[in-house]
């Protein structure tokens, strides 16, 4: 087989695209080795962070994409809360902790990644109240599959709303991940992985209604109730 | 094996750039500086975080802007990946070697890869690609090999249409992503069935399109346009 280098540009279908940014860019030949250099490191390192925080440099964000990202991490912390205090409490089969840990480590990276995108804009922690989901195998397992069935589709209905290019590479890469964490838990439960061709979006507003359902995001969250000041009266 | 003509596979502008690389010696050589350019392009471009990277220079740097040119160019490059899935667990079925779950993997995931095929060639009309031909070797006929393929392929599945998703426009980006998720799902099911980790990593980086028919080229499935 030809090196790799050659089988790139030979089998080069973003041509066009290349040389557009190639004709778009009249760097130096140091700035170009530098360029390819990062973009080296980037693959190499295969890790979204990196993606990430390079789209976080280079997107203007729209108040539009700030809150799809904003919705995004809310529901983050709550994914990532829920895995990460299944871990925590150790209580479910050995089979859904192993999930929940690789998928709560997931959920978590996600969560800096949209902070990094986000910036100052970022939101705080709601605070969650799982009310005893994370040590109960049976609801666990449920609310698992339904909110990584969902995000799948959210992501799927966001992606097209975005107005950042940057965003828009970004979030796909976080998609695909939930759509194999929604097969992987489906299949652990014994329910068939992929039900169809043609996986369809699903708005906020259902995203929104099954978190109510939940009841696991609480009006006041104790630890936000103790920064408050005293009134008296 | 023939080795299979990739660059005609391509059919699109990178046929300008193959030219140009192939005469490097010859009527019209690049100057150093164009091959530096072209070089450096291309490895910039190698993953979405690449592009990306790019992007922090000039907003024009991931793409030519989205245009119903462009999907068509990209849905004729996700259709040679689909014509390949859907004909390798079409011939793995046939070949009747499979068992238990895995049969019902390439049973269930056969429909869906069909399903891609016509929804694209429908999509694409007149434009669209013929069906190549394959070759699938024992990856065909043997339960193992069949599982290490398919996990490929799925997985090679995800990451080509991941790394175009930014350059779609918006309603082929809103169809686009309708069937990567369920080749982010065929991924996860095949890869547990594997016995390897059916989430692998926090994030699907996308690929570009020549690192994907790279992934291709190797398994020497493709054997002609």
């Amino acid at each position: 087989m030809s090196d790799p280098v050659s089988t790139l540009e030979q089998f080069d279908v973003d041509g066009a695209l290349r040389e557009t940014a190639a004709a778009a860019f009249p760097l130096t030949r140091g700035e170009l080795f530098r360029l390819s250099a990062t973009a080296a490191a980037a693959g190499a390192l295969g890790y979204f962070g990196a993606s990430v925080e390079e789209a976080d440099a280079a997107a203007a964000k729209t108040e539009n994409d700030i809150a799809i990202l904003r919705f995004d991490q809310t529901l983050e912390y709550l994914q990532a809360g829920l895995y990460t205090e299944a871990e925590r409490l150790g209580a479910l089969k050995p089979a859904t902790l192993g999930w929940a840990r690789i998928v709560g480590a997931h959920e978590r990276a996600h969560l800096r990644a949209i902070e990094n995108l986000l910036g100052d804009k970022a939101l705080k922690n709601p605070g969650f109240d799982y009310g005893g989901v994370t040590s109960d195998e049976s609801a666990f397992l449920k609310t698992a599959v339904a909110f990584e069935d969902l995000t799948a589709a959210l992501l799927k209905w966001q992606a097209p709303r975005l107005d950042s290019r940057a965003i828009v590479a970004a979030a796909v890469s976080l998609h695909s991940v939930e759509t194999r964490h929604a097969a992987w838990i489906r299949h652990l439960v014994g329910l068939e992985p992929a039900t169809t061709a043609f996986d369809k979006p699903a708005s906020q507003h259902k995203m929104a209604q099954l978190i109510s359902s939940t009841h696991f995001l609480v009006a006041r969250p104790k630890v936000a109730a103790k920064t408050k000041p005293r009134y008296t009266g | 094996m023939g080795k299979p003509d990739l660059i005609s596979f391509v059919g699109v502008e990178g046929v300008a750039v193959t030219s140009a690389a192939h005469n490097r010696s010859s009527r019209h050589p690049l100057s150093r500086r164009q091959l530096v350019l072209r070089g450096a392009a291309a490895a910039a471009g190698i993953t979405a975080g690449g592009a990306v990277g790019l992007l922090r220079n000039s907003a024009t740097a991931l793409a030519a802007t989205p245009s119903t040119e462009q999907d068509r160019k990209i849905f004729n490059f996700a259709l040679v990946l689909e014509y390949l899935q859907a004909a390798f667990y079409a011939e793995a079925l046939r070949q009747g070697r499979l068992t238990g779950e895995v049969r019902h993997f390439a049973e269930v995931v056969a429909e869906h890869e069909r399903a891609h095929v016509e929804y694209l060639r429908k999509a694409l009309g007149a434009q669209a690609r013929e069906r190549p031909r394959f070759d699938f070797g024992d990856a065909t006929r043997d339960e193992k090999s069949f599982l290490k393929a398919a996990v490929t392929l799925e997985n090679t599945g995800v990451v080509a249409y991941n790394g175009q998703a930014a350059n779609l426009t918006k309603p082929a980006l809103a169809a686009a992503a309708e069937i990567v998720s369920v080749e982010g799902r065929h991924a996860a099911w095949v890869s547990d069935l594997a016995g390897q980790a059916p989430a692998p990593r926090a994030a699907d980086v996308g690929q570009s399109a020549a690192e994907v028919l790279a992934t291709l080229q190797s398994t020497r499935f493709l054997q002609s346009t």
